[in-house]
């Protein structure tokens, strides 16, 4: 996987690219307004990032931040970014994990390069004003540094671009992590039920229904008589 | 023509040659009548009969269109005619340097081209209000006045030489470097041609660039329809950011997000000579109260512009932002560390054992589902 093309190491990083939208349409004096609060708005989210983290590119009607090593950062730097939409920025996000290059002569022109880039492109071009939309890869990318992160990450379909490449979108939905987590508590708590309730079947079988509770209630004399809760013992028998 | 001496042209008296071209000799000539000195364009016809009788008709109808524009930076067409076998234009006489001659004399102020473009821009929209569109312009067709006011010459002239004279091997004549894509194509034009074509003198005045230079007509037109230009800062860095803005709107290849008015053209190009002219005021105070003037506007030196988000292809690079420092992250790019392994992966796909170890929900339910699985059998069992 490491790959080096020409002398100049490819790497993986995320790409956020921060598209104003509708920019070349503008009149030339909102252009350059615009530019600059986009300049505050990256200068803000970008000092979040380890400066040996990220590198903030220009683009014609944006900009780009390539983030490495952290897609997490990448993905706070684009939530924060859409903000500034609040505040009358016009910001389309696309977040895109690929490969990059360093590009350039060495002659004022260094830059970066590479499919990471242009599917980040891609990607804020098809996502609307104050929104942000997330590459397959991207998502995947948040799923090995934290996994169930990925789950936040919402289906939005998919999209061809110009060069006729499809790529799988995804919007983030941050209620979706409360709505998972009662999902597995009540799974947990169903999968409890089940478990035991198998084994108190098993035993009943056994032993016939009668025996059973009167075992059962034996035993909660005993435990009560010795001053013990009877759950607070069964349980700690169970936790091993 | 040229072999015979011409004392007299219509009712022109001819004093003297200013200059030859492609189409003609244009002379210094006396109006008898109103006893005023002229510029006489005489512009060769075509010997086929048919081919004359559309061009007369043509450049009647032109050459009225263009009589119809007085404005302070149109050269002003008085009369127009025709003698034996060419047409001529009895024009304003201007003592003046053609823009053509000034570029090549040295780099222009960026505030002096801007003041010129934005004349230029004001003429043009005087035209194009009147339905008359230039087709041709370029430094030879604007002349600068000794105190600076710019004229547009030669209106109405390109549409008459773009279809009448054309070489032996069917290339039109002209100068495509300055020619709009859609012009290039051989599409129908309109005002925004002229805009494309305005933007693209502002471009080489700022930069001393010939910025869709070629070797020959074919690659030149490639480069009028495909290249997109470098961002004017890049290669001058005392051009405010938004005269790249300017210039960027003007060059745009598609017509319909191009400035659609000279006007609104001419309005960006003030705002952007104001900023310009604040900055050498500003400039002028500080080395009059002896301080030294330290540029902290972000507008210079500013970082170059690159394609716009759907034009960038996966061979297509993106430029370093000059506002931010990103040498730290590309020196770590450029030789990974070893504990920067992560760069050169692909996310790695989660297993069970790392799903159930680190996601929080699986985590739930396996342990839940793993107590409760002790606990039935701890019932089971008795």
């Amino acid at each position: 996987m490491a790959l080096v093309t020409n002398g100049a190491t490819t790497a993986l990083a995320s790409v956020v690219f921060l598209k104003m939208h509708e920019f070349p349409r503008r009149p030339v004096t909102e252009q350059a307004r615009l530019r600059a609060q986009l300049e505050a708005a990256v200068a803000i989210t970008a000092a979040e990032l380890d400066p040996a983290s990220r590198i903030v590119l220009d683009a014609a009607d944006g900009a780009a931040v390539v983030v490495l090593g952290d897609p997490l950062g990448a993905l706070r730097l684009a939530e924060r970014s859409l903000f500034a939409a609040a505040a009358g920025l016009p910001l389309a996000i696309g977040i895109n994990h690929g490969a990059v290059q360093l590009a350039g002569a060495g002659r004022g022109d260094e830059g970066l390069a590479g499919d990471g880039i242009a599917v980040a492109a891609n990607v804020a071009e098809f996502a609307v004003p104050s929104a942000l939309l997330v590459s397959r890869s991207f998502r995947d990318a948040l799923a090995d540094v934290q996994p169930g992160l990925e789950t936040q990450m919402l289906s939005a379909g998919s999209f061809t671009d110009a060069g006729l490449r499809t790529h799988e979108i995804f919007a983030p939905d941050h209620r979706v992590p409360r709505r998972r987590h009662r999902r597995y508590l009540a799974a947990s708590i169903a999968a409890a039920i089940l478990l035991v309730g198998a084994g108190v079947g098993a035993r009943i079988q056994a032993e016939g229904q009668e025996k059973f509770l009167s075992a059962v209630a034996a035993k909660y004399r005993d435990t009560t008589a010795q001053g013990r809760s009877y759950w607070r013992d069964l349980m700690s028998k169970v936790k091993f | 023509m040229a072999k015979k001496k011409l004392s007299k042209i219509g009712r022109y008296k001819i004093i003297g040659e200013l200059g030859r071209g492609a189409m003609g000799i244009v002379y210094r000539a006396e109006d008898p009548n109103l006893d005023r000195v002229v510029a006489l364009k005489t512009i060769l016809l075509s010997d086929d009969a048919e081919g004359r009788k559309d061009y007369h008709k043509r450049f009647f109808l032109e050459a009225k269109a263009a009589g119809k524009l007085t404005h302070p930076h149109i050269v002003t067409t008085y009369d127009f005619g025709e003698e034996e076998d060419f047409a001529f234009l009895a024009m304003e006489l201007l003592e003046g340097t053609e823009l053509r001659t000034r570029m090549k004399e040295g780099p222009l102020d960026i505030a002096e081209a801007v003041d010129i473009a934005q004349q230029v821009a004001d003429g043009l929209g005087f035209a194009h209000e009147r339905g008359v569109v230039h087709r041709d312009i370029k430094p030879g067709n604007i002349m600068i006045l000794p105190r600076g006011q710019a004229k547009i010459m030669d209106f109405g002239i390109a549409r008459m030489r773009s279809d009448d004279f054309k070489t032996s091997t069917g290339i039109v004549m002209g100068t495509p470097r300055f020619m709009s894509p859609e012009q290039v194509a051989g599409e129908p034009v309109d005002q925004r041609s002229d805009i494309f074509s305005l933007g693209v003198v502002l471009y080489e005045m700022i930069t001393g660039t010939a910025l869709f230079a070629g070797e020959d007509t074919p690659q030149i037109a490639h480069n009028v329809t495909s290249v997109e230009h470098t961002p004017p800062s890049r290669l001058n860095p005392d051009v405010p950011s938004m005269l790249d803005f300017a210039v960027a709107r003007a060059l745009k290849k598609d017509p319909a997000v191009r400035y659609q008015d000279a006007y609104e053209f001419a309005v960006d190009l003030r705002t952007c000579l104001a900023e310009l002219r604040s900055r050498e005021t500003a400039g002028k105070k500080g080395e009059k109260e002896g301080t030294r003037t330290v540029k902290i506007d972000s507008t210079t030196n500013r970082a170059p512009l690159a394609p716009a988000a759907r034009s960038i292809a996966s061979d297509t690079q993106l430029p370093l932002s000059k506002q931010f420092d990103s040498f730290a992250a590309v020196q770590r790019l450029n030789a990974p560390h070893r504990r920067d392994r992560k760069l050169l992966q692909l996310p790695r796909p989660v297993g069970f054992l790392r799903r159930v170890s680190v996601d929080a929900g699986p985590r739930l339910l396996f342990l839940s589902s793993l107590v409760a699985a002790a606990a039935g059998l701890y019932v089971a069992l008795g």
